[in-house]
């Protein structure tokens, strides 16, 4: 399927189903001028109207959609998802013919458009959903517009995919795919290896085969824009002393990560991911573990003495817990202090962190766009997920001010501002490393991968040319 | 005979009211929501999602709202699955499992009848001893290590079969191996030390005494008076194996119903675990059913009261 806009290779929108669009009244309307050469599958010609439908069935409470946040920034857009008002033209997004959609913001939103590269915000056809309900995505009934349909989809099992013919930016090259659901990553490796499969990522790749797939042709490091952090609930002894908080966090020596989890793992002081605009590796605290020393001595624990015991919790994985013995490992090491480690399984885990949470605790935040708003929102007094109890006006400000600020200069001002408070001065977390995809493709196949939000691309897919190719 | 046989079904309804009663309850007190995100849902969409599921409501009228779908076989939505069906999902993963599980047994059996004979007539004897070995790994090798040992040797180094997936002859053997091997060993300990009992029993030796043959002897007399045992662990036996196994289908990626079991839970899917806990425990309480109605029949010394 495509919507809107789709990714350029710097993850900026570029045009798909919009061929171009204006902003006015200050980024508050946006109105979208749609080509009229993209089909459904049925023949039929993708309208305004299509997302304009879509958008609102998105919002209307009785879907129930998990994502209906994504379109708050509409204006009306909350109230009618909460059921506050219930006429749906008042919610800002409107089809002024079948070519032209025009949607009205209830702020200045600069991460807006990458909004519409989002799958949920791709069109819908009213009189599918409305004739088949729930089955109406079963392939027999779903219409799309992407470059591949949806030939068959076996649940839990595999998904078939066949070039669309009629697709307007031209057919693809490759006439099927199919998608093949392997749960256990030691069982997908072996059938790539025995040629069954021809792509495999990330969650098929067992850590310990990382090393030696690393030297295949096929093999690929996506850094992606997902953050892993460990968060100190600041409102307890001993992380309600800053420089407690400091002192842990210089005592890391970062490079180990990228060494023992051999995924391409990038490891950052900062919080922003790189990739993204106001990504500053200047700011956060470098490894010190003489300064961690003393800033631990100043808070009253010289040599770690007298230190409370601790506890360090993590969801219950591989990864997480390789992460967590290292790091337990380098605090005895630097600091002389002894975390007690407790993994959970994942469920159990969210609930603790809400009612019950560890001194430290592990979590991760990949984007829904690629936009800092999307991640530094995440550490705002009002922010559902921060799990910290960390509150600061300033901070809260210089974000809230940098997400309605157009000018981008201005807005990396703004959030090296928030982040030298986020990751210098108050550091109620401490940002570890920004993980990666790693896939393996058959060196048959080229133009098979992932972006760095995890999305993956099949338009491009081709076999590739016979020189040179390396045929398994 | 129908008295009985009435009896026992209304027994079996009590069972699975109790299942399904303590299920809906322990998945309910268990922490964790099944749409708790590492990114935490706004509160209005939480309470829209809510709303859609019924969650809102107390918990007891949650209850008797399951209860009555249950009873017209509507086993509710799935919370993670969307816009399918519990029921959708059973009728198409369940026929997986239970042929895996059919022929698992199937193996099972036909590897364990040879060997707990063999093992028990030369009891004491290096045949008894291998067989005792063979099936003391059959039970303690875990299914995940021998999935994962049949497919480096079968499928990457031998390249005789398929290392995953399910529909082609060559991508059913290593799978049906692996689920069977423990119901094999389990069986052959089994038939081997009742059998061993039975052989050394007054009626075989006045049977041998008669000069009736050796194999008249051994299957007309002993085997039939060892079977009972055998009878009572293949009804749960039965069950388990047709509901499908987590680790095997995991292993194999089978796309069978037995994965739910785990799944379910860890996703907090609430009508999908009770669905797929009713299911096992029908199966369950049928297969035991009809275990008792079959006693009668292979052994007349039971009987019905």
């Amino acid at each position: 399927m495509v919507g809107l806009t789709e990714f350029d290779r710097n993850l900026r929108p570029a045009p798909m189903v919009a061929k171009s669009w204006e902003i006015h009244d200050n980024g508050r309307k946006i109105i979208f001028r749609l080509r009229d050469d993209v089909l459904w599958s049925d023949g039929k010609s993708v309208r305004a109207q299509d997302f304009e439908y879509s958008w609102k069935r998105l919002l209307n409470p009785s879907t129930a959609s998990e994502y209906a946040y994504i379109l708050y920034d509409i204006l009306n857009a909350e109230p009618y998802n909460q059921g506050k008002i219930t006429d749906s033209d008042l919610v800002g997004v409107r089809a002024l013919d079948d070519w032209t959609l025009e949607v009205r913001l209830k702020h200045t939103a600069p991460y807006f458009l990458a909004i519409t590269t989002f799958e949920v915000t791709y069109p819908q056809r009213r009189d599918i959903v409305e004739k088949n309900g729930a089955r109406w995505t079963d392939p027999s009934t779903i219409v799309t517009n992407g470059p591949f349909l949806l030939e068959s989809w076996s649940h839990e099992d595999e998904i078939r995919l066949k070039a669309n013919p009629g697709f307007f930016l031209g057919k693809p090259a490759i006439d099927r795919i199919e998608m093949v659901i392997v749960n256990e990553n030691t069982t997908a490796l072996a059938m790539y290896e025995q040629g069954q499969l021809d792509f495999i990522d990330n969650r098929s790749i067992p850590i310990f085969e990382k090393h030696r797939l690393i030297r295949q042709p096929g093999f690929r490091i996506v850094p992606q824009l997902r953050g892993y952090y460990y968060g100190f609930v600041t409102d307890r002894k001993p992380f309600d002393d800053v420089r407690v908080r400091k002192a842990f966090a210089m005592a890391i020596d970062r490079r180990i990560f990228p060494k023992i989890l051999h995924g391409g793992e990038q490891p950052i002081n900062s919080w922003i991911p790189p990739g993204m605009i106001g990504h500053n590796p200047e700011i956060g605290l470098p490894f010190n573990p003489s300064e961690a020393r003393r800033l631990l001595t100043e808070a009253g624990y010289p040599n770690g003495k007298g230190f409370p015991e601790i506890t360090l919790g993590y969801n219950t994985d591989e990864t997480h817990k390789m992460v967590a013995e290292a790091i337990q490992s380098m605090w005895k090491q630097n600091l002389d202090v002894l975390v007690r480690l407790d993994n959970q399984e994942w469920k159990v885990y969210l609930n603790k962190l809400n009612n019950d949470p560890p001194h430290l605790f592990r979590l991760g935040w990949g984007a829904d766009y690629p936009d800092p708003d999307n991640f530094m929102k995440l550490f705002t007094s009002t922010s559902g997920n921060n799990n910290t109890r960390w509150k600061n006006e300033r901070y809260d400000e210089l974000v809230e001010r940098a997400a309605r600020e157009l000018d981008e200069q201005e807005r990396v001002r703004l959030y090296n501002e928030a982040q030298r408070i986020l990751c210098e001065t108050d550091l109620p977390i401490i940002s570890l490393f920004v993980t990666a995809e790693t896939t393996v493709l058959n060196p048959r196949f080229t133009g098979l991968e992932f972006n760095s939000m995890a999305r993956l691309m099949l338009r491009q897919v081709r076999l590739t040319e016979p020189t040179g190719a390396n045929p398994s | 005979m129908s008295r009985y046989l009435l009896r026992r079904l209304s027994h079996s309804l009590a069972v699975l009211w109790v299942v399904a009663t303590l299920t809906f309850v322990l998945m309910r007190v268990t922490p964790g929501g099944p749409f708790d995100r590492e990114q935490r849902l706004p509160p209005q969409v939480l309470a829209n999602i809510a709303a859609k599921y019924h969650l809102d409501e107390p918990l007891i009228s949650q209850y008797l709202r399951y209860m009555t779908g249950l009873i017209q076989g509507d086993l509710g939505p799935s919370y993670k699955y969307l816009d399918r069906t519990v029921r959708d999902i059973i009728i198409s993963t369940l026929p997986v499992s239970a042929l895996l599980g059919i022929l698992a047994l199937a193996f099972a059996v036909i590897v364990s009848f040879p060997a707990g004979l063999l093992a028990a007539y030369y009891h004491n004897s290096w045949t008894d001893r291998w067989c005792l070995f063979l099936a003391t790994l059959g039970i303690s090798l875990p299914n995940f290590i021998l999935g994962g040992l049949l497919i480096w040797i079968f499928s990457l180094q031998l390249g005789w079969f398929q290392a995953g997936r399910w529909g082609t002859l060559s991508s059913i053997v290593l799978p049906t191996i692996t689920l069977g091997s423990s119901a094999a060993a389990y069986l052959t300990y089994l038939l081997r030390s009742t059998l061993i009992e039975t052989l050394g029993a007054d009626f075989i030796r006045t049977a041998r005494a008669k000069g009736l043959k050796e194999i008249v002897v051994i299957f007309k007399h002993a085997m039939r008076n060892s079977i009972s045992p055998l009878l009572t662990v293949l009804g749960p036996l039965l069950a388990a194996l047709v509901t499908g196994s987590f680790v095997v289908e995991y292993v194999f990626a089978i796309p069978g119903m037995g994965r739910f079991f785990i799944t379910a839970v860890t996703d907090r899917d609430y009508p999908m675990i009770m669905g797929v806990t009713l299911v096992y425990s029908t199966l369950l309480v049928s297969a035991n059913l009809i275990v008792d109605l079959l006693y009668s029949v292979i052994d007349p010394r039971v009987k019905r009261h």
